[in-house]
């Protein structure tokens, strides 16, 4: 069944079973090395509070439509320091990943609810319901669909009495390198929110390191 | 001197003396016999024996009994010879060196069988050893001879036949030659034949189809039962005729994947070589190596070999066997295979404990073990998860591995380069501890080497330490490596030592924003040397690194930015077009990024400069080149091109 199209940015369907290539784009602001910084939102009925988060690529390997990276929490009221987290992200690429999360006590309506907060996934919400976007071809899409779950602290023990039970719907924008993304614990509050933006650590323009496993 | 091999020995019986030297020599044609029979039975299975017989100069000895009439003197003498040979190369060495080879040969034309079938089984020893003659399969009459011999009744004959294929079969034209003289249908016919010749079969075929397509094709059909045949005989009750089975399949599955599509194959090989592994003796040792072919580069085959436990049965091996050198090496080079792409194995590796094991092997007194462990290191280092947990940068490895880069052995410095390339990447501030350790020193001499693979490696794990580091990290290495070092290294006679040049700079420049100014020191080298590059840049990756030099040069202040213009666009125009022109044109995606990225960071809104750059690019015909990308097939550089256009606009009063 096609998707409807919504402007001509918007996603095509994979025609046929063989649906070859549909990787991503490789961006290069989101490629190893790069920074971003912004906040997430905790704030609970009791108060209104932000964190001052830093995020930073480590590894990225679209082949199996895999991310990694550390985040740094700043103004977390219960550390005396940075509280550090490596996180692994899963791409939605429709070949190693779908938008349905299949674990995490995420169901396909938690996955659903979350994702619709993204202006950007809105031409694809229809197809998502049928499939997972299974029959999606993204590659030609400008924004980037992914999970990140934190897997462990990097300088704080797990007595720390912070939470990594959870993870992050995240949608990454080519255009500009902004991210947004939503935390999803069924025990923490909902809805957390999560907005980044590329950052040129002091510099007027864009810096790009890179490294290589052999 | 021959006679200290004599070593006094109560039992005359069991010496190597100088008496029997004596008695070889005779002319007595009863005593030489006797002589013969008595050094073959001595030396049968007994190296040292060999060994001592081989010191008191023997072979010329025995071997010049080959001259004699006799039948039974040419069968004890060939006999002989064959023993000492067997499995033994100094043996063949002297065997050789005695000139025997040419009179084995004339034996297999004796009207006698049994002197043919002792010079077959004695040549048959000789050609086990890599030592021996290489055999011309280009010649028409050797090839005639070796269809004689494959198409025989006698055992012997066809031992030598496939033994000879073996050892002498390397290039493709001499496989095809083998295929299109008709070897193939003689050799499936052998394997219907003994233990042996089906053994000796299924090598030859596994040599001959090796890395050539046309001849897997061929094999295959040849006749309908030959594949089949060969999938049978990995049910063998013998453990050897299993695995040269696997082998051979294995062989045809590297070669040609469309004859062996069956995933029930392919698990039944893997829990068939897992099995194999269990073998105490050769077949147990020789089966790593064929597991390790089977799985290498295969993700889906490694997958297999994950669920199928091969973890746990390989961790067990790790600790029964690191007193067997050759065993102790392929278990850790098929434990690399595993950890080489799946995560899932690196974390269960790690959970096993095995790293500690193989931390043990880079002091191993085996080189080949020593370098095995670092291929293994290398493969599990490939985690990022834990490499950004700083895993793998703790002393217990670090120091070990830093001694291996003087390792009298190249392929182990190679190997440790290996490993070390990725441990340095640690995200965390660990980096300090491979420099304190002396390993940064080691690597700037490598980087001198006249190896080109040396200095290739040697750059590229310097670039994978300066990823990310700090100031203090960057200087200290830039002190060592010094500016004019690194200037010559970005013109190195090979492609390959440039890029990784590049990208080390890349790195350097990258960061904190006073880290561009490495790029200008001694007179601007560094930079003179990349815009030098750049002009006659022969691969596209060295115009990517080289244009993220620039780019990330171009992302610091106005200075900056107009030194790389000066790159960019020379003063004196000779009336080529820039090299920027060129990349921008390119077919390389990737090129046309790192391109049209150095000229967004070039007219950055922010900076003042901005608006007479603009001006400077468009007279040179670059902003023209990027108007015509606005539909590039490449979504990120067509999203660079919007933001560079939108740049432009912004300083040309909307008319650009």
């Amino acid at each position: 069944m096609p998707v409807r199209v919504v402007e001509a940015a918007a996603p095509s369907q994979v025609s046929g079973a063989n649906s070859g290539q549909t990787l991503p784009p490789a961006c290069t602001l989101l490629s190893v090395g790069q920074a971003f910084s912004g906040t997430q939102n905790v704030s609970s009925l009791q108060k209104d509070e932000a964190w001052r988060v830093n995020v930073r690529i480590q590894g990225c390997d679209l082949e199996h439509g895999y991310l990694c990276g550390t985040m740094e929490a700043l103004n977390v009221p219960m550390a005396d320091t940075p509280v550090v987290t490596f996180w692994e992200g899963e791409i939605v690429d429709t070949k190693n990943y779908t938008f349905f999360t299949g674990k995490w006590e995420a169901t396909p309506e938690d996955d659903i609810r979350h994702w619709t907060k993204f202006p950007s996934f809105s031409p694809l919400v229809s197809q998502v319901k049928v499939d997972g976007g299974k029959s999606l071809d993204l590659s030609n899409y400008p924004y980037i669909f992914m999970r990140w779950k934190e897997q462990y602290f990097v300088n704080v023990g797990t007595d720390c009495g912070l939470t990594i039970a959870g993870f992050y719907y995240v949608c990454f924008s080519c255009s500009d390198g902004s991210i947004s993304g939503f935390y999803y614990d069924p025990n923490s509050s909902p809805f957390q929110k999560l907005e980044l933006k590329s950052t040129n650590e002091g510099r007027s323009g864009f810096s790009f390191s890179s490294y290589e496993l052999q | 001197m021959p006679a200290s091999a004599s070593v006094s020995s109560s039992s005359s019986h069991h010496r190597a003396s100088p008496d029997l030297l004596v008695r070889l020599g005779s002319t007595d044609p009863e005593v030489k016999l006797r002589a013969l029979r008595e050094v073959k039975n001595q030396i049968i299975g007994n190296r040292t024996k060999k060994l001592s017989f081989l010191k008191l100069g023997a072979v010329p000895a025995v071997a010049a009994a080959l001259d004699a009439a006799q039948s039974e003197l040419l069968i004890q003498s060939a006999a002989a010879l064959g023993s000492f040979a067997c499995g033994f190369d100094a043996g063949v060495r002297a065997v050789l060196d005695a000139g025997a080879f040419p009179n084995l040969i004339s034996l297999l034309s004796y009207p006698d069988d049994k002197v043919v079938d002792a010079g077959a089984r004695s040549l048959r020893m000789i050609y086990q050893s890599k030592l021996a003659p290489k055999y011309d399969f280009l010649q028409v009459e050797n090839m005639e001879f070796l269809l004689s011999l494959l198409s025989s009744e006698n055992e012997p004959f066809t031992g030598l036949g496939a033994s000879i294929i073996i050892h002498s079969c390397q290039t493709d034209i001499e496989q095809n030659t083998l295929c299109h003289a008709g070897v193939l249908k003689k050799l499936i016919n052998l394997l219907e034949g003994s233990l042996s010749q089906r053994d000796g079969s299924l090598e030859s075929l596994a040599t001959i189809m090796k890395d050539n397509p046309e001849a897997a094709s061929k094999f295959v059909s040849e006749s309908g039962r030959a594949l089949s045949s060969v999938i049978d005989l990995t049910k063998d009750r013998y453990p050897r005729t299993r695995l040269l089975a696997s082998m051979c399949l294995i062989v045809i599955r590297n070669t040609s994947p469309c004859h062996l599509q069956d995933i029930g194959i392919k698990t039944k090989l893997v829990y068939l070589l897992l099995e194999l592994l269990d073998d105490p003796g050769q077949v147990g040792e020789e089966a790593s190596f064929v597991f390790s072919s089977l799985i290498t580069q295969k993700e889906d085959l490694q997958k297999l070999a994950f669920k199928a436990n091969a973890l746990d049965k390989l961790h067990n091996q790790l600790l029964n066997y690191s007193s067997h050198p050759r065993r102790f090496q392929g278990i850790l080079l098929v434990l690399a295979d595993l950890c080489s792409n799946l995560e899932s194995c690196r974390s269960k590796f790690l959970s096993l404990k095995a790293l500690k094991l193989v931390t043990n092997a880079l002091t191993n007194d085996n080189a080949d073990v020593r370098a095995a462990a670092c291929i293994c290191l290398r493969s599990v280092s490939r985690s990022i998860k834990n490499l950004s947990a700083g895993h793998f940068t703790n002393e217990v490895i670090v120091i070990p591995l830093v001694r291996l880069l003087h390792d009298p052995c190249t392929s182990v410095q190679v190997a440790a380069l290996g490993a070390i390339g990725n441990i340095v990447v640690d995200f965390t501030t660990h980096k300090s501890t491979f420099v304190k350790c002396g390993g940064l020193k080691l690597l700037v001499q490598l980087s001198k080497s006249m190896d080109p693979t040396m200095r290739l490696k040697a750059l590229w794990a310097l670039k994978n330490l300066t990823f990310l580091a700090d100031n203090t990290c960057k200087e200290g290495i830039l002190l060592e490596l010094t500016t004019p070092l690194l200037s010559s290294l970005i013109c190195d006679p090979e492609a390959s030592v440039q890029v990784q040049a590049l990208a080390l700079v890349r790195n350097l420049v990258d960061g904190c924003i006073n880290s561009v100014e490495y790029a200008f020191a001694e007179n601007d080298i560094i930079l003179d040397a990349i815009g030098r590059q750049l002009q006659s840049a022969s691969k596209a990756e060295i115009g990517i690194q080289g244009m993220y030099v620039l780019g990330n040069i171009a992302s610091g202040n106005e200075f900056h930015k107009d030194a790389v213009m000066h790159q960019l666009i020379p003063q004196v125009n000779d009336g080529d077009c820039s090299f920027i022109v060129k990349f921008l044109r390119s077919n390389d995606s990737q090129l046309r990024t790192a391109a049209i990225w150095a000229i967004i960071n070039l007219t950055f809104p922010s900076s003042p400069g901005a608006s007479s750059r603009v001006i400077k690019l468009r007279n040179a015909g670059i902003v023209s080149q990027i108007k015509t990308m606005v539909n590039d097939p490449s979504v990120d550089v067509k999203l660079r091109v919007r933001t560079a256009l939108g740049q432009f606009m912004a300083f040309s009063d909307g008319s650009a």
